[in-house]
């Protein structure tokens, strides 16, 4: 959940580039971020993250029942850039975004918005609303390309911050052994005991709600997974840079452009009226 | 069309240029001014203008600040250092990796001395400058691929 991370990490990305919510969904899946390539200062944009996932897949849920996916995300512009009002956010934005809470990271952090959990099978396109600083008013922005990091989740996570595995793992062996005894409680979870060749019998609890893939009587190793992976999910980041752009540079730019253009045809007429001089003349 | 000139054959100077393969800027388009005056500046100004285009449209970037203290995630080189470094990381002994880096220029230092006897200019007719080029060129690309990639596949790419 981001507000775990929010709870413990001042700021969400680590100096190496990983972002907070890898450490605790560790399966990898790519997600893509789709944002303008300039923007104007005040203006409002839409950056969006797609999750993409196969929505056909349940996972895991806390209490060991199946149930469908969330998806979460973060987005961490360059400083200045904020969520966008609520009265300047477009009407089919707004439409979109319906039961989506957008919240900054932290009071420190209004420039990093996070999402989410929010179901998944309808929302696999989060949509941030955001609006672009004015370096007129603060002399802290320039116009510049900036850098932004966004990661994207689906489904929950492999450990607690607390560094506690959740059911959503494989879990291994605690000694190499033969399996002796399975035993299923009324709640789901299994007890697996396990005998080692020098006699010695531990025994191991799995979360209720796992697959088990050995059987009893097999001979194990010590962290040989006990169960299939009921992992579906997995978080991925991504970078972009967007550009602040001023609009008067733009501006120049064309007329720049038209000045150019002008004295190319000029230059190309002069030289049709030249050779008309040279073919006269006969002299060159 | 631009004016084109014709070349005066009863000019003995221009034909004995001729004859020895040159003398070809005495006839065609004038260079002087139709294309150094009116063509040049033309493209010149074209060519300013996608520059400064790019520079409006994609200024710099200021990127994070720098920490001396954290490795990044990925180590890489510059793009043109890959293959290098994919040899100074597969190689085990660090003294057999830098001299194979050093092996790389001094070995293409060895190409014109190997084929000075061969007066030719045509590629296809100096066969084994133009395989070094070749060879070289694919092995470089192969390890330069093989630096982006886990070092247990750096050397096969995965492929085998």
């Amino acid at each position: 959940y981001p507000v775990f991370a929010q709870q413990n990490y001042s700021n969400p990305r680590a100096a190496n580039g990983k972002l907070a919510c890898a450490n605790c969904h560790l399966n990898q899946k790519a997600i893509e971020i789709e944002a303008p390539q300039a923007v104007l200062p005040n203006s409002i944009f839409e950056v969006e993250i797609k999750v993409p996932y196969d929505t056909t897949k349940q996972q895991l849920g806390a209490n060991g029942k199946k149930a469908d996916l969330n998806v979460g995300g973060i987005l961490m512009l360059p400083e200045g850039f904020k969520l966008a009002p609520k009265n300047q956010i477009p009407a089919e934005v707004k439409e979109k975004n319906k039961g989506v809470f957008i919240s900054p990271y932290s009071s420190e952090f209004d420039n990093i918005l996070v999402v989410g959990p929010i179901a998944g099978k309808t929302h696999q396109e989060l949509i941030f609303p955001v609006m672009a600083p004015d370096p007129e008013k603060n002399s802290d922005i320039k116009y510049l390309t900036y850098p932004f990091y966004a990661g994207g989740n689906r489904g929950r996570g492999q450990v607690y911050p607390t560094g506690e595995k959740s059911n959503v793992n494989v879990f291994g062996a605690n000694q190499s052994g033969q399996i002796t005894e399975i035993t299923v409680t009324e709640k789901g979870e299994s007890t697996i005991l396990i005998l080692n060749s020098n006699g010695k019998q531990t025994s191991q609890v799995l979360p209720a709600g796992l697959i088990l893939s050995i059987k009893q009587g097999q001979v194990v190793k010590a962290d040989q997974p006990l169960n299939i992976d009921p992992n579906v999910g997995g978080f991925g980041q991504e970078e972009s840079e967007i550009v602040l752009q001023n609009p008067i540079r733009i501006y120049g730019y064309l007329a720049f452009c038209f000045s150019v253009l002008i004295t190319q045809i000029m230059l190309v007429l002069k030289k049709k009226q030249f050779e008309k001089v040279q073919a006269a003349e006969l002299n060159f | 069309m631009s004016v084109i000139k014709k070349p005066d054959l009863t000019d003995p100077k221009l034909r004995a240029k001729l004859a020895k393969g040159m003398g070809h800027n005495y006839y065609g388009e004038p260079a002087w001014p139709n294309d150094l005056l009116y063509v040049f500046p033309l493209t010149m100004l074209g060519t300013l203008t996608c520059i400064v285009g790019l520079s409006v449209l994609a200024p710099t970037q200021l990127g994070e600040p720098a920490d001396p203290f954290n490795t990044p995630l990925e180590i890489l080189p510059e793009w043109y250092f890959f293959p290098t470094f994919n040899l100074l990381r597969v190689l085990p002994n660090k003294l057999l990796g830098v001299l194979a880096m050093a092996a790389v220029p001094l070995g293409l230092i060895t190409v014109p001395f190997i084929e000075n006897v061969n007066k030719f200019q045509n590629p296809f007719r100096r066969p084994l400058a133009s395989l070094t080029f070749i060879f070289g060129f694919f092995t470089a690309v192969w390890l330069g691929i093989g630096a982006c990639v886990p070092i247990d596949k750096a050397i096969s790419l995965g492929f085998w």
